[in-house]
C-alpha cells in the first residue's frame, strides 16, 4: 500500500502528461464539436457531418487500444461520409466585424496573448521532456495540446468570453477547413500501403535502370526531380516524400554513401514544395485564393510562382549535392 | 500480370484528381487498388477473421489493418484542431483586426515590400509551430487591400478603379504567392510541424532515427534561400512598375 501510494503520483503524472492523454483531450474537441453539429439545424447535412467528426473523435480517443482494423473500417466509414457529400458546414454564433472592431479597441495587444500561449507551452514541455530524459518530439506534441488547453482557459478569462462561443467559434474553423484536415493523415497512410506495395523499389528500380549508381550528382537530381513530380502529381509533398524516401533517398543516397539522414531527408521534403507550387492539384494553395480574389486568370497564381518554383527547386539540387560533399 | 500494374494507384491518384472528385475518396480508393494490386490481403488473418477465405492470407498483414494502424499512428499530424477553439475565441475578440492595425504601423511604402514583409510574418508563423493556410485569414481581408493601397499610393491613383486591371490583378497573384512562400518553406523551422513529424515517421520507419531539431536545423538554409529568392522576385515586381509609370510619364510629357 505505501509503495503504491509512493508510486502512484509520478505514474500519474506519466499517464497524465503523455501523447495518448493529449489525442484524448483532441477527440473530446472533436465530441463538443460534433454535439453542437447534430444540433445545428442550419447545417443541412448535420446528421453526416456530426457522424464523421464523432468517429474522428473516437479514433482520438481510443486509436491506440482499438484493433488496427476497426481504426480502418472507421477510417473508410468518414471517407465513405465525405465521399457521399454528407459533410457540411453549419451556421455559428458569430460576431460581426464592428464588434471585433469594437472588442480590439477594449483588449488591444493583450488579444495576442492566448495565441502566444500555445507556442508557449509547447516549447516548454519540450524542454521539459528533454530535461527528464524523455523524448523531446513526443513533449513538443504532448505541449502543444496542452497549449492548446492553457490558450483556452487564457482567452477564456482575458475576454469574459463564454465557453460555449469559443467552441463554436472552434467548430467554425474546423468546419471551413472540412475533411480536408484528415487528408494529411489519409495521405500518410496512403505513403505506408505504396511501401508495402514496393511502389518505392519499383520506381528505384526504374531510376537505376537509367541512372549509373556511382554517379552522386544524378542521383540527388533524380531524387530531388521525383520528389517534384510527385508532389505535382498528388499536390501534396507530404505524400511524395514516404515514396520517394523509400525508394529513392534511403537505398540509393543515404546507405550507399553514409550520408546523415536529417541532412538530405528534410531537403527531400522541400523539394518537394518547389513541385506544389506548380500545381493546380495543389487546389487549397493556388485555386482557392484565385477564387477567393476574383481573379480573372484560375492559373494566375501559379503563373507568378514559375519562375521563383524553377529556381529554388534547381538550389535544391545544387544545395543538397554540395551539402553531401562538404559534411 | 506485370509488376508495374500496381503503379494504377498513382493513376488513380492523378486522374480522381483531375476530374475535382473527393480527394479523400481518391486517396483511400488508391490505396485499396495499389494494395490488392501487390497481392496484399484486405484483413489480416488474426482474430474473429482467422483463415477468412479470399479476405485474409495467413501470416500477411492486410491492407484495412494497414490503414487503421498508420490513421492511428498519423494522428500527431491533425492534433492542431485542439488549438481551434483558442484561435476562434482571439478572433472573436479582434485577433485580425488588431493584427492589421499592428501591420499598418509599419511604414511600407511599396507593393513589393509589404510582400516581403508578409513572407517574413508567415516564416514567424513557422518558427512558432503554427501550421495555417493564411489565403482567408490574411490575404483577402489585410495583405491584398494595404497592397492595393500602396499601388494607389505609387500611381497617384485615387482609388482601385484608377489603377490598370492587370496591375490589381498582379498584385493579387503576388499577394498569394508570398503566403504559398512563406507558409511552405517557412513551416519546417519548429519541431511540432506536420512536415518534420511525417519526416520523422518515415525515417523511423526506414531504420533511422533521427531528431526533430536536426531536421530544423538542415532546413535553415533552404529558408534562408526561399526568403532572398522572395525578396529578389518582389523587388523586381516593383521595379517593372516603377519604370512602366516613369515611361508613361515621359510618353505624357512629350504629348
Amino acid at each position: 500500500m505505501i509503495v503504491l501510494l509512493a508510486v502512484s503520483p509520478a505514474s500519474i503524472l506519466g499517464a497524465l502528461f503523455s501523447l495518448d492523454m493529449v489525442y484524448a483531450l483532441t477527440g473530446v474537441v472533436l465530441w463538443i464539436f460534433a454535439a453542437m453539429t447534430f444540433a445545428d439545424r442550419g447545417n443541412p447535412r448535420r446528421i453526416g457531418t456530426g457522424c464523421f467528426w464523432v468517429t474522428l473523435g473516437v479514433i482520438f480517443i481510443a486509436g491506440s487500444l482499438m484493433p488496427h482494423w476497426l481504426t480502418g473500417l472507421l477510417v473508410i466509414l468518414m471517407v465513405a461520409l465525405d465521399g457521399a457529400g454528407r459533410v457540411a458546414r453549419g451556421r455559428y454564433d458569430e460576431t460581426t466585424d464592428a464588434e471585433h472592431a469594437r472588442e480590439a479597441d477594449r483588449l488591444g495587444n493583450k488579444i495576442f496573448i492566448p495565441v502566444l500561449v500555445i507556442p508557449f507551452v509547447t516549447f516548454g514541455v519540450a524542454v521539459i521532456f528533454r530535461f527528464r530524459g524523455m523524448d523531446a518530439n513526443a513533449g513538443a506534441l504532448v505541449g502543444l495540446g496542452f497549449g492548446g488547453i492553457s490558450a483556452m482557459a487564457m482567452g477564456l478569462l482575458l475576454t469574459g468570453g463564454k465557453a460555449r462561443a469559443m467552441m463554436d467559434e472552434g467548430r467554425r474553423i474546423n468546419d471551413a477547413m472540412g475533411t480536408v484536415n484528415i487528408l494529411p493523415q489519409l495521405l500518410g497512410s496512403l505513403g505506408v500501403i505504396f511501401t508495402a506495395a514496393k511502389i518505392g523499389d519499383l520506381i528505384a528500380g526504374g531510376i537505376t535502370s537509367v541512372i549509373p549508381q556511382d554517379n552522386l550528382f544524378l542521383l540527388v537530381l533524380a531524387n530531388c526531380l521525383g520528389m517534384a513530380l510527385f508532389a505535382i502529381v498528388m499536390g501534396n509533398s507530404f505524400a511524395a516524400f514516404p515514396v520517394i524516401a523509400t525508394g529513392v533517398l534511403v537505398p540509393l543516397i543515404i546507405k550507399p554513401f553514409g550520408v546523415n539522414p536529417a541532412m538530405v531527408a528534410i531537403i527531400t521534403l522541400t523539394a518537394g514544395s518547389s513541385g506544389t507550387l506548380m500545381t493546380p492539384m495543389a487546389a487549397n494553395f493556388n485555386i482557392v485564393p484565385t477564387a477567393l480574389l476574383n481573379m480573372r486568370d484560375q492559373y494566375g497564381v501559379i503563373k507568378f510562382q514559375l519562375p521563383y518554383a524553377l529556381t529554388i527547386w534547381t538550389l535544391h539540387v545544387i544545395l543538397m549535392w554540395a551539402m553531401i560533399r562538404i559534411f | 500480370m506485370p509488376e508495374w500494374f500496381k503503379l494504377l494507384g498513382i493513376a488513380i491518384v492523378v486522374v480522381g484528381l483531375a476530374l475535382k472528385l473527393r480527394t479523400t475518396l481518391v486517396v483511400v480508393m488508391a490505396a485499396l487498388v495499389t494494395g490488392l494490386l501487390a497481392g496484399i490481403p484486405l484483413l489480416s488473418s488474426e482474430g474473429i477473421f482467422e483463415n477468412l477465405p479470399y479476405l485474409t492470407k495467413p501470416g500477411q498483414p492486410g491492407i484495412i489493418n494497414m490503414l487503421g494502424r498508420a490513421f492511428a499512428d498519423f494522428r500527431l499530424m491533425t492534433l492542431f484542431i485542439i488549438t481551434l477553439p483558442a484561435i476562434g475565441l482571439a478572433e472573436r475578440y479582434g485577433l485580425q483586426e488588431q493584427s492589421a492595425r499592428l501591420i499598418r504601423r509599419i511604414k511600407v511604402a511599396t507593393v513589393g515590400r509589404l510582400q516581403i514583409v508578409y513572407q517574413l510574418f508567415r516564416v514567424l508563423h513557422g518558427i512558432l509551430g503554427i501550421r495555417l493556410n493564411g489565403h482567408p485569414p490574411f490575404v483577402r481581408p489585410l495583405v491584398f487591400p494595404m497592397s492595393v493601397a500602396a499601388a494607389e499610393a505609387e500611381a497617384g491613383a485615387q482609388s482601385v478603379d484608377d489603377l490598370p486591371i492587370q496591375r490589381v490583378e498582379d498584385i493579387k497573384a503576388a499577394a498569394s504567392a508570398s503566403e504559398n512562400y512563406g507558409n511552405f518553406y517557412g513551416q519546417n523551422l519548429s519541431p511540432v510541424q506536420a512536415g518534420i513529424q511525417l519526416v520523422l515517421v518515415t525515417m523511423a520507419g526506414l531504420g533511422y532515427t533521427v531528431s526533430a531539431w536536426s531536421l530544423v536545423l538542415y532546413a535553415i538554409p533552404i529558408t534562408t534561400i526561399s526568403i532572398i529568392l522572395g525578396a529578389l522576385q518582389f523587388w523586381l515586381f516593383d521595379r517593372r512598375y516603377r519604370r512602366r509609370i516613369a515611361r508613361e510619364k515621359a510618353e505624357v510629357r512629350v504629348q
